[in-house]
């Protein structure tokens, strides 16, 4: 899933202060799940800017919309009676979503409320984590199912660098979490599976290439003939 | 399921003139009947009374009503009475309000107050019934006396299976009351049984602790008194000395089993039975009659302050201690054998089942937490219970009620079927992303994940309350990010509602504590009352983010939210989940400049006064803080 986490509200305010009417813009899909852009954010937020404008002697008006994802045209089209509406709109959606929402309504400016941080595992109730930072080569299968890229800081490909130590990263600092050393990690696990003989195994360079947008993906077997 | 054609009945009561001395109740009625929806309205002095029912009764009919909002007191006996009323006429107790006007002292306030309940009522969604199948039998872990007694105290009503969670173990449980799956595993064999109720009857361990006599070790000559009851020897002719009051000395486990086993020697012959205690506890049915009949059969009963030593050898032991009554240096007791009292801790299957099902434990490591809302038989999971010594060591009458409780609490699903007001949080499936943030919010087990064409959205799948397990905290719905939750009788609408044109303060306050403090808060400070509204929630987990900025942007000063005292949430962390969106409410504030205006008050139902101090905190908040200034004029 996408993790996204609430833009600082001043920032907001500042995108939407020369506007009187604005939409904020939720989504239904990863933004809902990670708790930053669904239904219930939206109305916190919005009310949250109603004040503060009221505050301020300059009320604005909000509309409160959420739809199933802003990454797909069809969802986002349904956006089109309040966007006539409204001056600009603030999405809640991931980078993906404010951006493809903002494609589908050019004439209305669009601003981000959420930052998006990571292809992240949801470990609890307000807690993620990330595993996949999308580098379009997967060596999961080498590392006994963890990934090198997302875990270790420096994202080497061969075993741990000489900041490891007791199974931490020395990128770990007091203010953050310890964070695990990813070769740690993959070494415990190859050794649980009996495949520390993976170890030996040298990598290769990784193509970054695959790493770099603008990425594109299509598959010719599904794509649609509609002339 | 909303009615169309809701048709509400309106009665001002003046309960004997109670209401008028106040407020003039007919300009109340001329002031509802020409804002207001409804289908009857009408004065009366006492609506409870016989004669006035039955005419009530004749107006349900004769208007149709299926609604109804009695305007006076909110006195238990009467709203009983009316519900009863009501279920008769074919109104469903979820479609009666009750409105005490007692502590309102001019026509408006009672017009708001009255409009704010009919609005509730017009929102209001229909409660239904629903009957439920459920499996009758009933699994009793456990094998000791305790779980033998409930096991057999269920059989009479139901089928029972016993297991001792050694030979046969519980290794995993779902689904919900009623149809529990069990997975059991008995000689590297696991299997799957269905049981509506679990009854956790575990039992206490007994565990000598050297160190509470001086390091003394246990041997052939100084037994614990389990060693001793359990070999149950032949003492005929030899002299036993019994040691209470070092161990266990918080429960009355061993004063009981000593007094039976002292009464026992003596029958068998003994030739001298000692029971040597510091205070000797005997607040149990039956234990003065015991300690009475020892004495009578001629047990000595010998007490010890303070010091004491213990010398075993091979033919007997001795304990030397102070006598505290006579002036003599030290006393020594020699006995054939010395029985040492010994303390009761939770069998080693208490922590592992806990885990296993999911339920609490408290101090000591016994089940259940300490915590004054739960009923000594209740886990945090609706029909698994605890019954004896499982939940800290209880003895004599106390089991016997516990078994009692057990008996009527699984009798519900004897008949195999069981009828549930319909009352579970609903999921608007359009709007559930399936995140799980409910499944794992809900202190009960009570959410499961459910697939199936009808569940409108793009996962074919939402959460869904069971209405056997859900105990209505409305917690789910305070958490779920996709507003996809609602908790019937207080749904999102219905509690925002109540906030359209808040008060000054706006207290939301949860049914278990701060709501009955506010009612008697009332009585000692009306005149505090005045700038204050109270919005009732099941639980202070219920309490949304957006219900506190919302009062707010309506214009409230100052929102309050009065929760159970810190580990006394009825539904395990309401209060906890309810802080937690305090602080993330009142940063929202910070962040915009709204300044501190939302108060956190833990507060037990008898607490008025500290009710009233908050109250009056918050004024003097406001006041320095200024009128809210992001109140948004529409």
């Amino acid at each position: 899933m996408i993790v996204a986490e609430g833009k600082p509200v001043e920032k907001i305010l500042e995108m939407v202060a020369p506007f009187k009417k604005v939409l904020i813009a939720g989504c239904r899909g990863c933004v809902t799940v990670c708790l930053t852009g669904g239904e219930k954010e939206v109305g916190i937020l919005a009310s949250q800017i109603r004040m503060a404008r009221s505050k301020d002697g300059n009320p604005i008006e909000i509309l409160e919309q959420t739809e199933e994802r802003q990454c797909d045209a069809e969802y986002n089209a349904k956006f089109l009676e309040n966007v006539e509406q409204v001056d600009a709109i603030v999405s809640l959606a991931c980078g993906i979503g404010i951006q493809y929402l903002g494609e589908k309504y050019p004439a209305t400016p669009i601003f981000p409320g959420v930052n998006t941080l990571m292809l992240g595992a949801n470990i609890d109730v307000g807690k993620w984590e990330e595993r996949c930072m999308a580098c379009g080569d997967c060596v999961l299968d080498k590392t006994g199912g963890i990934c090198p890229i997302t875990r270790c800081s420096k994202s080497l490909l061969n075993g741990p660098c000489g900041g490891s130590q007791y199974g931490k990263c020395e990128v770990s600092t007091p203010a953050k979490e310890d964070i695990p050393c990813g070769w740690q990690l993959i070494y415990d696990r190859l050794s649980a599976l009996g495949q520390l003989d993976k170890m030996k195994e040298i990598i290769p360079s990784k193509n970054w290439l695959r790493a770099k947008g603008p990425r594109t993906y299509v598959r010719e077997d599904l794509t649609l003939d509609r002339s | 399921m909303t009615i169309t054609n809701i048709r509400i009945g309106i009665y001002l009561c003046d309960c004997d003139g109670k209401v008028s001395k106040n407020v003039d109740l007919s300009k109340v009625k001329t002031a509802i009947q020409s804002q207001a929806e409804f289908e009857y309205i009408r004065e009366a002095d006492v609506v409870c009374g016989t004669a006035e029912q039955e005419k009530v009764a004749a107006e349900i009919d004769k208007y149709s009503l299926n609604r109804l909002l009695i305007v006076g007191c909110n006195d238990p006996f009467i709203t009983r009475k009316f519900v009863q009323l009501a279920e008769e006429k074919g109104i469903n107790r979820y479609s009666v309000e009750f409105l005490d006007l007692s502590a309102v002292n001019s026509v408006e306030a009672a017009v708001s107050a009255i409009n704010s309940r009919l609005g509730k009522l017009h929102l209001r969604e229909q409660i239904g019934y629903e009957e439920l199948a459920v499996t009758p039998d009933v699994l009793v872990i456990g094998s000791g006396s305790e779980a033998a007694a409930v096991a057999k105290a269920i059989s009479k009503n139901q089928p029972v299976v016993r297991i001792d969670h050694e030979t046969k173990k519980v290794v995993g449980v779902d689904g919900f009351p009623g149809n529990f799956t069990v997975r059991l595993l008995e000689n590297g064999k696991t299997s799957k049984h269905s049981f509506g109720a679990i009854v956790l009857a575990l039992g206490a361990q007994p565990q000598y602790d050297a160190a509470k006599y001086g390091g003394v070790n246990l041997d052939e000559r100084t037994l614990s008194l389990s060693q001793f009851i359990n070999a149950d020897k032949n003492y005929a002719g030899k002299k036993i000395s019994f040691v209470l009051g070092k161990a266990d000395a918080d429960s009355l486990l061993s004063f009981a089993a000593v007094l039976k086993s002292s009464l026992d020697l003596k029958g068998k012959g003994a030739s001298e039975v000692d029971v040597i205690y510091d205070d000797m506890k005997v607040c149990a049915d039956g234990l003065e009659q015991e300690y009475e009949l020892a004495r009578k059969k001629g047990v000595n009963f010998l007490k010890y302050d303070g010091e004491f030593q213990i010398n075993s050898a091979s033919d007997g032991a001795t304990f030397q201690y102070r006598e505290p009554f006579l002036p003599i240096e030290a006393t020594r007791v020699a006995a054939d054998y010395l029985v040492l009292a010994e303390d009761f801790v939770p069998v080693a299957a208490t922590q592992e089942l806990a885990e296993i099902l999911d339920i609490r434990t408290g101090p000591g490591g016994w089940f259940q937490k300490d915590n004054v809302h739960f009923l000594p038989i209740k886990s945090n999971r609706a029909y698994i219970l605890f019954v004896g010594s499982c939940h800290g060591p209880i003895h004599g009458t106390d089991l016997y009620n516990e078994i009692e409780a057990v008996v009527a609490e699984v009798s519900a699903f004897a008949k195999g079927k069981a009828q549930v007001p319909s009352l579970q949080p609903r999921v608007e499936a359009k709007k559930c992303a399936v995140c799980l943030t409910c499944y794992r919010c809900c202190p009960h087990h009570a959410i499961e994940i459910v697939h199936g064409d009808e569940y409108d959205n793009m996962y074919n799948s939402a959460a869904r309350m069971n209405p056997l397990a859900c105990q209505r905290c409305g917690i789910c719905a305070g958490e779920c990010p996709g507003k996809a939750i609602q908790l019937p009788l207080y749904s999102d609408q219905e509690v925002l509602f109540e906030v359209k044109q808040p008060a000054k303060i706006v207290a939301y306050a949860c049914e278990n504590s701060g709501f009955l403090a506010s009612e008697f808060a009332k009585t000692l400070d009306p005149q505090l009352q005045k700038a204050l509204q109270i919005v009732e929630v099941p639980c202070s987990g219920k309490i949304d983010v957006i219900y506190l900025l919302k009062a707010l942007e309506n214009g409230a000063d100052g929102v309050m939210l009065l929760v159970c005292h810190k580990e006394n949430c009825k539904y395990v962390w309401g209060n906890n989940r309810a802080e937690q969106r305090k602080e993330r409410a009142q940063a929202l504030l910070n962040q915009v400049g709204l300044g501190d205006r939302i108060e956190f008050v833990h507060v037990a139902a008898n607490q008025g006064n500290q009710f009233n101090a908050a109250v009056k905190e918050m004024a003097e908040k406001i006041r320095q803080s200024g009128t809210n200034p992001g109140k948004v004029v529409k």
